[in-house]
């Protein structure tokens, strides 16, 4: 690992601990300064609220003058975050990156992101459609997300008797909540999609 | 007729007409190519030196006219596709703009002095003031820390378009800003190649040959409709409007088209999740990273779809058209199945046609061959000279020049919609196919100098493909639109 991005790190994780926000973390994974883990709380006043969601991020050996590569280790409901992958779409990972950039501001927006979708720009077509179509029952699908995933406090019942419906029939339980909310929580089209 | 609209910039030196590599011992009169040949297209084929020095006077006359620096010249020449006189007649109305268009300058000024900087941002390090340094826009950051990002960023390809180290500045560095910083001659000289090409590239006038390794770049003045060029190095033939293997009477889009629907069905599932693809502006080749399916080119900073390549512009609303017609099959009844199938049918039709002749070209490189080695073994045997065998050794090449132009009668054909224009094309392309069948026989069979026979089957062949050409090569319509650059 080069010396320069070494010392960044560092200052990035004193940069990230001194913050006031007390909305971030960054911690290493190791002692090669190449894996850090993130955490963003969910912003207030969106389905995320409460929520701790945890992210991946690994530094490039050309860090900082290449972006580091984030994605969501914490299973997200969101139309620019993969509900698969957890791979996120944003700027300032891709050609908007600028050296000067820290990993600070990417956690911040990232947490922007949550709070304001572009569902016009997805990474992920299925939850944007629904973003779309049915806001209301977006917000429902990704604030059960939340509270299944990252420990957010709304518990939707209705939901999760549905999943617990698919867990009888042997589903395993991360499949049946993805197909349920792809087909809208229709259990009919849910079980249809994963027996075909 | 077409070609004539294009000889006012003719500087005719001749040297154009040598297209499909004819012999060039032209004893006889030169035939006006502009008024027989629909295909004619005047162009010239470069060496690097030639390029170069073309463009160094483009850069000369804007770094003279505007009293700024080469660097600086290369960066708005670049941003304004080369367009010298466009560029100094701006420049007398607004300055200011012209350098921020091309990214000279920062479009808001950036405020000044914020800090008493102590610390370079990129590198927390704190060296000496006097080894900072700063684009247009004042963003100040260490020396090293620039060697570090242009090295960086020529390594990944990219040249002209370097940017600024800080957050959303677009400014772009300069040559001499870059190669101050850059002192590995390697680096250097990698940048300068990066930034050789990226000019021709984004010249209108100019076009690298596509050939594998070939060094020669294409000149000229219309960049619109089919436009055959030939390679004086490696022999291809490109089109010097989209730069596809030269594809007349199709057009432009419609080859695209036709040459994406086919790398699409023969590999679909391999072609979706391969992780690189070209950029559809510039065919640089792009990584995929992560998920997303917006990408924005390094190079050349185009935004595109990564399932379609199409432009990202159009979908914002339409990217669920995008991924929805991946889907549709899954979804599709029974008379859907039906029409799929039959869609099928007819793609096959075309495509195995296309191809045909696409491997009959191939092999008609061999038989050029063994034709050479046949007629040098009757010259040997004193059964008549080489210019007694001449009319063999060109009716081969027109031979090979009838079926390239019918290969790419197919995909024109496949896009046509019914009706009487189609049945016309379809029996004029009919016409062709026999003739050449004939032809072919005939080449590969001739025994004697008799030439008389043959060359008679291989004017009709000629005037058979000459005229499909005349009837639906639609360029002249463009002409008079297409701008003179
Ligand atoms: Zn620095
Ligand atoms: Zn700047
Ligand atoms: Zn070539
Ligand atoms: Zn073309
Ligand atoms: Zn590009
Ligand atoms: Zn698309």
């Amino acid at each position: 690992m080069a010396n320069i991005a070494a010392k960044r790190i560092k200052r990035e994780i004193i940069e990230v601990v001194k913050g006031e926000e007390g909305v971030l973390k960054l911690e290493l994974v190791n002692n090669a300064w190449t894996d850090l883990l993130g955490e963003i709380a969910g912003p207030p006043d969106t389905p995320y609220e409460g929520g701790l969601f945890k992210l991946e991020i690994k530094i490039p050996e050309t860090y900082p003058f290449n972006p580091p590569k984030v994605r969501f280790i914490t299973k997200v409901w969101h139309p620019n975050v993969s509900s698969v992958t957890g791979a996120i779409c944003l700027d300032i990972l891709k050609d908007q990156w600028a050296a000067a950039l820290t990993l600070r501001t990417v956690l911040l927006s990232i947490q922007a992101l949550l709070a304001s979708a572009e569902p016009n720009d997805p990474q992920d077509a299925v939850v944007a459609r629904q973003y779309i179509e049915n806001e209301p029952l977006f917000e429902l699908t990704a604030r059960h997300w939340t509270n299944v995933y990252a420990n957010g406090p709304t518990v939707v019942w209705e939901f999760n008797q549905k999943v617990q419906t698919l867990l009888e029939m042997g589903v395993d339980e991360h499949n049946a909540r993805v197909a349920l909310s792809t087909y809208n929580w229709d259990v009919e089209g849910a079980t249809e999609q994963i027996f075909s | 007729m077409s070609a004539d609209s294009d000889m006012e910039y003719s500087d005719n030196d001749g040297d154009e007409y040598d297209y499909y590599g004819e012999i060039d011992d032209c004893d006889m009169e030169t035939v006006d190519q502009s008024k027989t040949d629909p295909e004619y297209f005047l162009f010239s084929c470069l060496r690097v030196e030639e390029v170069e020095k073309l463009l160094n006077e483009s850069i000369e006359l804007l770094s003279n006219n505007l009293q700024i620096t080469p660097s600086l010249a290369k960066v708005i020449l670049h941003a304004y596709e080369w367009n010298a006189q466009e560029i100094i007649n701006r420049y007398k109305e607004n300055a200011n703009e012209v350098l921020i268009f091309s990214r000279v300058k920062p479009c808001v000024p950036t405020a000044p002095g914020t800090s008493t900087r102590t610390h370079c941002a990129v590198c927390a390090n704190m060296p000496p003031l006097q080894s900072f340094s700063a684009l247009t826009c004042g963003h100040s950051f260490c020396n090293d820390c620039w060697s570090m990002h242009f090295e960086v960023q020529i390594m990944q390809g990219v040249s002209n378009t370097i940017q600024c180290m800080a957050q959303e500045c677009e400014v772009r560095a300069p040559e001499d800003f870059v190669l101050s910083h850059v002192t590995k001659p390697s680096l250097r000289e990698r940048y300068q190649q990066f930034m050789f090409k990226d000019h021709v590239k984004s010249h209108p006038q100019l076009r690298f040959c596509p050939g594998p390794n070939c060094q020669w770049i294409f000149r000229a003045w219309v960049r619109q409709g089919p436009r055959r060029v030939e390679c004086k190095g490696c022999e291809l033939l490109t089109c010097f409007s989209c730069g596809a293997p030269h594809h007349a009477p199709t057009d432009c889009a419609t080859i695209r088209l036709w040459l994406t629907k086919c790398a699409d069905d023969s590999e679909t599932v391999n072609y979706i999740s391969a992780n690189t693809k070209d950029c559809p502006k510039c065919q640089i080749c792009i990584e995929k990273n992560g998920g997303c399916n917006h990408m924005q080119c390094g190079s050349c900073r185009h935004d595109f779809c990564w399932v379609c390549l199409g432009d990202w512009k159009c979908h914002g609303s339409e990217y669920y058209e995008c991924s929805r017609y991946k889907e549709d099959p899954n979804l599709a009844s029974d008379s859907q199945h039906a029409q799929a199938r039959e869609a099928l049918k007819k793609y096959l039709h075309y495509y195995e046609r296309w191809e045909n002749h696409a491997r009959s070209l191939k092999l008609e490189e061999q038989t050029l061959a063994s034709l050479k080695s046949r007629i040098n073994q009757k010259v040997m045997a004193g059964e008549g000279t080489w210019i007694d065998w001449q009319y063999l050794w060109d009716s081969a090449k027109l031979l090979k020049r009838c079926r390239y132009t019918l290969q790419y009668t197919y995909p024109f054909a496949y896009y046509m919609d019914n009706g009487p224009r189609k049945e016309l094309f379809e029996y004029q392309q009919a016409q062709l196919e026999a003739e050449i069948e004939n032809l072919s026989w005939k080449v590969e069979r001739a025994e004697t100098t008799d030439r008389g026979d043959l060359e008679n089957q291989m004017d009709i062949a000629e005037k058979r493909r000459t005229t499909l050409l005349k009837d639906f090569l639609d360029i002249h319509i463009n002409n008079a639109s297409s701008s003179k650059i």
